[in-house]
């Protein structure tokens, strides 16, 4: 038999509780932000991978394959540890020490990169899977090249691309837990801590596990409505007849 | 109004355009015909400038497409274009498929825009559909959108691109009709079509494409009852049947 003594009470006595609801937040608001940074810069730099300007189209090229072929662990302790040494003395320990939340921005920045060129990566799949002829359908009416992506081209792929978006979204979600490596108290971190202060780590994980859980519930749902929202007559059978 | 001068247009080594010459003048309707790949659509495309070409020149009311200052924008509002499989967008409804250009363009309000786009839902006989998506529509209503969606810039121009060739039998001659009304108003046109009683019906010259070279052309008359080539021979053989 287990000798284990349970004690789910620790989950939500003082103070242990408030930790795991202040990761909670954290990991919502890590999540958030980076999920807005990925889906605009996605949009941007997906765009560009396929446009007739070159420079372009190997500047995008290249920050796609950069941020997505290091593994992102590597690009959060490069942005943490790295870029700060390439500081001067005084400078480094001020922004280790006075920058509030120094790590959670960190995070931002090195998550939202990173997802941001997996992003990239689906709009680019998505605007190529239109056919040429309805970007020259736009432009023949008289629109700019900016106009054309803008009213028809971009909505039409974002509107394509929304279900593999999901699932990136719950990787974005997911990836946070690598900001605890970096001291953001978010709710890995949180539960690990709880389990060091009272040895309930059993009980402490399966909450972090039930956490995420429910966040990825969340974003399906919110995903399937959005997509039902933007749902629209006869895409995807388009889309089926023109390939 | 349109001057096509020596045009010869390569995809790689592949010639596509051969040396092609042809003038339309204002209300004139051409006709271009033949077969597959022999280039009608390029040629089309190359008109408001979708398709660059190497050689040559074309002229739009006298504005070189070669010369690096001529503002492509401006010269597509002139000229609307219709294409086989309608690219409406999907995303927006009948009217705003229409009016999105006038007003992101023209500038103009929401309310003119959109009673402009009801006076041309009336000319193509679908003013009922405005609230629709494209895709609740059939393909003969579809296309009826996309030719008003082209005639709400106002275009002194229009070219079609096979405008029926994706649709069932029975669509075909509500197209049809929105066209020759158009050909008959004075509209100036270049349409890429096989239906040959469209172009006996308005065209003031047919053309007839084979590997990116004219090879024959004619008015209805001439083209319909002696072509000269072998090739448009056996390609109107084809078609007739
Ligand atoms: N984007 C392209 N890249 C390479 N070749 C092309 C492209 N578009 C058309 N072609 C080729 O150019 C030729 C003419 O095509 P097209 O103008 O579409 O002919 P048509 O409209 O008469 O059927 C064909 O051989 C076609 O394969
Ligand atoms: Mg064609």
């Amino acid at each position: 038999m287990l000798n284990y003594d349970f004690k789910w009470s620790i989950l939500w006595s003082d103070p242990y509780g408030g930790w795991i609801l202040e990761g909670v937040a954290t990991t919502v608001k890590l999540g958030i932000l980076c999920c807005i940074f990925a889906m605009l810069l996605g949009i941007i730099i997906g765009t560009f991978r396929i446009t007739q300007f070159k420079p372009l189209r190997i500047f995008a090229e290249a920050y796609t394959e950069f941020f997505r072929d290091i593994p992102l662990l590597v690009q959060l302790f490069f942005w943490y540890f790295a870029v700060p040494s390439l500081l001067p003395e005084g400078m480094r320990t001020w922004v280790y020490q006075e920058i509030p939340d120094f790590e959670f921005w960190i995070v931002v920045v090195g998550l939202s990169l990173y997802s941001s060129s997996r992003v990239a990566e689906q709009i680019r799949a998505g605007i190529n899977s239109i056919s040429p002829d309805q970007f020259n359908a736009a432009l023949s009416t008289g629109f700019s090249h900016y106009q054309a992506y803008r009213y028809v081209i971009i909505p039409l792929a974002v509107r394509l691309v929304l279900p593999p978006l999901t699932t990136e979204i719950l990787t974005i979600f997911k990836n946070t837990a690598l900001a605890m490596t970096v001291g953001v108290l978010e709710t890995t971190f949180m539960s690990q801590q709880v389990e060091a202060y009272t040895f309930h780590g059993l009980e402490a994980t399966t909450a972090a596990c039930v956490i995420y859980m429910i966040i990825t519930l969340i974003v399906v749902g919110v995903m399937g409505w959005i997509e039902k929202l933007l749902a629209v007559p006869g895409l995807i059978i388009r889309k089926g007849a023109d390939s | 109004m349109i001057e096509i001068i020596n045009v010869s247009k390569w995809f790689g080594e592949h010639k596509v355009l051969d040396n092609v010459n042809e003038t339309i003048n204002k209300g004139q309707v051409v006709v271009i015909c033949g077969p597959s790949g022999s280039g009608k659509s390029t040629l089309l495309k190359s008109l408001n400038g979708l398709e660059p070409f190497q050689e040559g020149d074309i002229r739009v009311d006298g504005i070189s497409l070669k010369d690096p200052k001529t503002n492509f924008i401006m010269l597509r509002q002139k000229m609307g274009m219709v294409f086989q499989r309608f690219e409406l967008y999907p995303h927006l409804k009948v009217l705003e498929n229409i009016t999105i250009a006038p007003i992101k363009v023209l500038n103009q309000s929401k309310s003119k825009a959109g009673q402009k786009a009801m006076e041309l839902l009336e000319r193509v006989g679908i003013p009922e559909q405005a609230e629709k998506y494209p895709g609740n529509l059939s393909g003969g209503q579809q296309q009826r959108v996309a030719i008003a969606r082209a005639l709400a810039m106002e275009p002194d121009i229009m070219l079609f691109d096979e405008p029926t060739s994706a649709l069932d039998p029975e669509m075909i001659k509500e197209v049809l009709d929105v066209m020759v009304d158009l050909a008959k108003s004075g509209m100036t046109m270049a349409v890429v079509t096989h239906e040959m009683g469209f172009a006996k019906e308005v065209a003031d010259e047919i053309i007839f494409m084979d590997e990116g070279r004219i090879v024959e052309r004619g008015t209805d008359k001439s083209f319909f009852e002696n072509p000269e080539s072998e090739r448009a021979k056996e390609f109107l053989r084809k078609i007739l049947i």
